[in-house]
């Protein structure tokens, strides 16, 4: 695991950063969950809606998979790769609040099936996802914090 | 469903939401940009015609000065908006004859249109949203 600013990376993630996007995928077989990194989070605030396309939805790279409100803040969560929808975890829509509390854990947000299985292999991953996240957080002075429940 | 369908939600439809408050009632500012932003974020073909005082806030500079009671000001719910691809629209006319805004005098990316434009957008819209 590593610690920038507060904010947590675990190093068996994959790592989606692309404009105001910062995911986080974790392959599972033949499949991938994704959710909102630390900074994700943090930056977001204190989430209080998230709405999540249902299972069977077929995306392409860089298209909402889900929306996320938190009050301050109001956007897209993008798919990391393309790919169909296999489950949206019901759980996070029923307390957003985990996306704060739980980013890498209960408050995953989908398991997707990859339809471009080469995709994955764009996504960053450790020291080079670090460095581009050290970037962001340096740029736009994000220290991580885990709301409360 | 079908094993892999397309999104069967609002992704498509299009909003025209209309802005008549300029800067000098921040409270009726914040909430049109706010949700502007969510639904572009969910795909939804959004777009903000500002007349009347409204194009007050899109003056450079000016977002910066309007205060939010939830802290912050204005510019932050702009630049989210912008960033979800929600389109700027200001009337030329209110423009020129109520706030005295030039073109160049307008944050990046806002297109200045004529009047017949609202009725076309109001028109081609599935749903008319005034603030």
């Amino acid at each position: 695991m590593a610690i920038v600013n507060g904010c947590e990376f675990p190093d068996d993630l994959l790592y989606f950063v692309e404009r105001t996007q910062m995911t986080w995928v974790r392959v599972e077989g033949e499949g991938l969950r994704v959710g909102l990194t630390d900074p994700a989070q943090t930056r977001a605030g204190k989430i209080l809606h998230v709405r999540i396309k249902p299972a069977g939805t077929a995306r392409e790279r860089g298209k909402p998979i889900a929306t996320v409100e938190s009050g301050k803040w109001a956007g897209p969560v993008m798919a990391p790769v393309s790919g169909v929808v296999l489950e949206a975890n019901t759980e996070v829509e029923k307390d957003p609040g985990l996306l704060n509390t739980d980013p890498y854990g209960r408050g995953w947000i989908v398991r997707l099936r990859p339809t471009q299985p080469p995709e994955v292999d764009q996504l960053l991953r450790r020291e080079t996802a670090l460095a581009r996240f050290k970037e962001i957080l340096e740029r736009d002075n994000i220290r991580c914090m885990r709301c409360q429940a | 469903m079908s094993p892999e369908a397309p999104p069967s939600g609002p992704e498509g439809k299009r909003i025209l939401m209309i802005m008549t408050t300029g800067p000098e009632d921040p409270d009726k500012t914040y909430a049109p940009f706010y949700t502007a932003a969510l639904m572009a974020a969910m795909e939804i073909e959004t777009t903000m015609y500002f007349l009347m005082h409204a194009p007050e806030l899109l003056r450079k500079g000016a977002a910066e000065k309007v205060p939010l009671k939830k802290g912050g000001n204005l510019k932050m719910f702009i630049d989210m908006a912008r960033e979800n691809g929600v389109k700027f629209l200001a009337c030329a006319e209110s423009c020129r004859d109520l706030c005295g805004i030039a073109e160049e005098d307008l944050i990046e990316g806002v297109q200045l249109v004529g009047s017949a434009t609202l009725a076309d957008l109001a028109l081609e819209a599935d749903s008319v949203i005034s603030f």
